[in-house]
């Protein structure tokens, strides 16, 4: 558990001068603000994970984490404002830049049984993640419609 | 541990330094545009790195990857989640639109990809492939229904694979796209990039955000939100309502899509 959290925490600062570093070029935040942002970031997901770990309730840690997160700067919180403030100056996409990179250099272990596969599981697959978002888009767009609030 | 694959890291660095430089580029096509931005030249660079071919990183390095992405996806949800406590009262505004879009995540899947699968003569795969969007949590589901070694299985490892390999891609293009030809409101197409997927939901709504500046953080809110569900509701949803009714569908559709000899087993 102890090496779990440390190779957690490691992992999470190097990729924050990652993305702090990409923060500063991309979107031209101050980066000491940002890196106040990022630890701010980490604090709340190493919390959630605490929680999903140690509650005797069993949720995903996506919940754990996001209540947290939520809770910290919804109106009522003492804090919104200094969360808001710093994590702001940390861009979302700053973030993904250095995630999907991740992600591509993962993907090489996967590229030998894609290229077994056949290119009617692709095509099923495209249409997979294009329904998911496609009729939930529609269904969105009807229902605000409706409520009138767009 | 960290050591041991600094190069990982040190191939990000030189990424995102390379993908931030270049920028967010768009590409004018029929009535959408192609939006370039910086985390898609990112997944293609790394991509290419990764090439076994190339022997520029090792495959325990590639596991490494793979495990820091799926730690760094939380801290995604993190930054989404700060997003979204300011607009819980729009949100709430908004909810009944939140929860039934729910139901074009977890059915789109079957209702576009099912009918196609069975054209194209995929048989059992095709429920693996098509009950949902056959992440972590949905390849559990069929693991413990029909192990892996079955077809239902194989079915969905098979799409987990094209996720890995180019799902955030193709939902970051076709967000980017559908946004801009401007038929759907931007909190629709946001509540539609929650498909539960962290690097997809990340393409997706970072392209939307790109090209609805002015809705910035709102947007993401959205996004947000609506990924939460998705990702929360989906284990039991799946399981007790998406996979049945595949099943369902399967049975029903087989005998009129399927090829001819199936269609004569299924009789």
């Amino acid at each position: 558990m102890k090496t779990k959290y440390m190779d957690t925490i490691s992992i999470l600062l190097i990729a924050g001068v990652l993305s702090v570093v990409g923060n500063t070029i991309g979107y031209k935040h101050p980066w000491d603000i940002a890196l106040v942002g990022y630890l701010i970031l980490v604090v709340i997901t190493l919390l959630g994970m605490a929680l999903a770990d140690f509650l005797p309730i069993k949720l995903p840690m996506v919940f754990w984490i996001s209540v947290i997160a939520i809770f910290s700067t919804c109106p009522v919180s003492p804090i919104d404002k200094t969360v808001l403030f710093y994590t702001s100056k940390m861009d979302f996409l700053a973030l993904t830049t250095p995630i999907l990179a991740y992600a591509g250099l993962s993907v090489g272990k996967d590229l030998p049984m894609f290229k077994t596969m056949s290119w009617r599981i692709v095509v099923v697959a495209l249409a997979v993640y294009t329904g998911t978002f496609v009729f939930a888009t529609i269904i969105a767009e009807m229902v605000l419609r409706m409520q009138g609030l767009i | 541990m960290i050591l041991k694959n600094w190069r990982i890291h040190a191939w990000v660095l030189v990424i995102v330094v390379i993908c931030e430089f270049m920028g967010t580029q768009k590409i004018p096509l029929g009535p959408g545009v192609l939006l370039f931005l910086p985390m898609l030249y990112a997944m293609v660079i790394g991509g290419i790195v990764s090439w076994p071919r190339l022997k520029l990183i090792k495959l325990e390095e590639m596991n490494a990857s793979s495990k820091a992405l799926s730690l760094l996806a939380l801290l995604l949800v993190t930054k989404l989640g700060v997003l979204i406590g300011p607009a819980i009262p729009k949100l709430l505004q908004a909810g009944p639109a939140l929860t039934l879009q729910e139901l074009g995540h977890f059915l789109g899947t079957v209702i576009l990809g099912l009918p196609l699968a069975l054209l194209l003569g995929i048989k059992r795969e095709a429920v693996g492939a098509t009950f949902s969007i056959d992440r972590e949590p949905n390849i559990a589901i069929i693991a413990e229904k029909y192990g892996m070694d079955s077809p239902e299985g194989r079915g969905v490892m098979a799409i987990y694979i094209c996720g890995t390999v180019f799902g955030a891609v193709w939902l970051g293009l076709l967000a980017g796209y559908l946004g801009a030809m401007k038929i759907f409101h931007p909190f629709s197409l946001a509540m539609g990039a929650g498909v539960g997927s962290g690097s997809m939901m990340a393409a997706a709504s970072g392209a939307i955000k790109a090209i609805f500046p002015e809705y910035g953080d709102q947007i993401l809110a959205y996004a947000g939100a609506s990924n939460l569900l998705t990702t929360v509701g989906g284990i039991y949803f799946c399981l007790f309502v998406s996979l049945p009714v595949t099943n369902y569908l399967y049975k029903k559709l087989l005998p009129i899509l399927g090829r001819e000899k199936d269609k004569e087993a299924a009789k």
